[in-house]
């Protein structure tokens, strides 16, 4: 009886497990048509650990990083930084110029996970075309870091949360179209928790004690995009209207 | 009174929620969506590039004088995704396009929507990514 039962929950999870038939994304539907991201289980890897593999959209602040707050908190910022922030012009977003968000930023195109042995990629279909590596192999953090856009990420698994500590980012991305912004002293740690097959939470901790009182944590929520490829998207080949953009970034 | 307030509150948190921010870029702080335009005339150019697409019109005034303006849509990849190809515009097509004007006051807006001489929609989205999908044949 036991054996049956595991003969079917292997096959229920291969079932769930199996892709879409994929769609070619020219011409035959796209993200608003394909069908609703399925309910079923996480998948596992053969070594058990979830399956964080698929395409994914959303899981991170777009205009707002306060949108991921807890109901009722506020950004625990500096007033220096807070100054900072609303001195900031819309043009000037690292982002609108074809450079990269940072983390935990996302943009509003999908990003795929690709999981290895040692390491754990998230590849970005934009903006920009870019990917973000973490070891998985043990590793700490170096010691004297050059400062980066997606800083040096860590990872390890707590349970079926993936832990992902990342240090040694530069202060020249911001956290959103309002440009909320951080120092060199940021430091984030990033719990990826695959609640069933469709959606991947995504709770950052921002501990920045130069741009903020205290840390602080923000909760995104990526949905899978079955069937779904990444595209190019190179953001720079046509990116000669910037200057165009005249407003505050308080006005995303 | 207390209806009114979460009624306007409502509609508030609809305002933000329907925000496009497809686009890579703060869409309000480049377009003034107070600023409608409808503009009618001929393309003369399509760039089919990221961040985003773009297509040029030829619009003629009351005394013949052409002025050419620079209509920014969603990402190619976004109107792929809803549909649309590379040829769905073509450079001579007599197109009606309705957008919000760049807020410098340039001849360039957003195009929300784009209809041939034939009514025809086209795109019918703005940068903003909202492009719905075409017309199932």
């Amino acid at each position: 009886m036991a054996f049956v039962l595991w003969v079917l929950a292997i096959s229920v999870l291969a079932a769930q497990q199996t892709p879409p038939a994929a769609t070619s994304p020219a011409g035959s539907g796209g993200l608003n048509r394909t069908p609703a991201a399925p309910t079923g289980p996480a998948p596992r890897l053969p070594n058990g650990h979830v399956d964080l593999s698929g395409v994914w959209q959303g899981g991170g602040p777009v205009g707002n990083i306060a949108d991921g707050l807890a109901k009722g908190e506020t950004l625990p910022i500096r007033p220096e930084y807070q100054k900072i922030m609303d001195g900031r012009n819309a043009k000037d977003d690292p982002e609108a110029n074809c450079l990269p968000t940072g983390v935990p930023r996302r943009d509003p195109y999908p990003w795929r996970v690709l999981q290895t042995p040692t390491h754990t990629f998230l590849l970005f279909e934009g903006n920009i075309h870019s990917y973000r590596q973490i070891f998985m192999d043990g590793r700490t953090h170096p010691a004297d870091l050059d400062p980066t856009w997606y800083g040096h990420s860590v990872g390890h698994w707590e349970g079926d949360t993936l832990v992902v500590d990342s240090v040694g980012f530069n202060d020249k991305f911001w956290f959103d179209f309002r440009g909320t912004p951080h120092t060199e002293k940021l430091h984030t740690v990033e719990r990826y928790t695959r609640s069933n097959m469709g959606t991947l939470g995504i709770e950052t901790t921002i501990d920045d004690p130069g741009a903020y009182t205290k840390p602080f944590k923000v909760t995104f929520t990526a949905r899978l995009r079955p069937g779904e490829e990444l595209m190019e998207y190179i953001c720079n080949e046509n990116n000669g209207y910037v200057h165009h953009i005249t407003g505050s970034a308080k006005e995303f | 009174m207390r209806v009114i307030a979460a009624v306007v509150a409502s509609v508030a948190v609809l305002m933000v929620m329907s925000r496009p921010v497809i686009a890579h870029h703060s869409f309000a702080a480049e377009y003034d969506a107070n600023k409608p335009v409808t503009l009618k005339g001929t393309v003369s150019k399509v760039e089919w590039m990221n961040p985003h697409a773009r297509f040029y019109v030829d619009v003629k005034d009351e005394k013949g004088a052409v002025t050419n303006w620079n209509l920014e849509l969603a990402s190619p990849n976004v109107l792929v995704r809803n549909g649309w190809t590379r040829n769905s515009l073509k450079v001579g097509d007599e197109v009606t396009v309705e957008g919000s004007r760049a807020k410098d006051g340039s001849n360039m807006a957003n195009a929300r929507a784009v209809k041939l001489a034939d009514g025809r929609r086209v795109f019918a989205g703005s940068s903003g990514g909202d492009a719905p999908p075409p017309a199932q044949k």
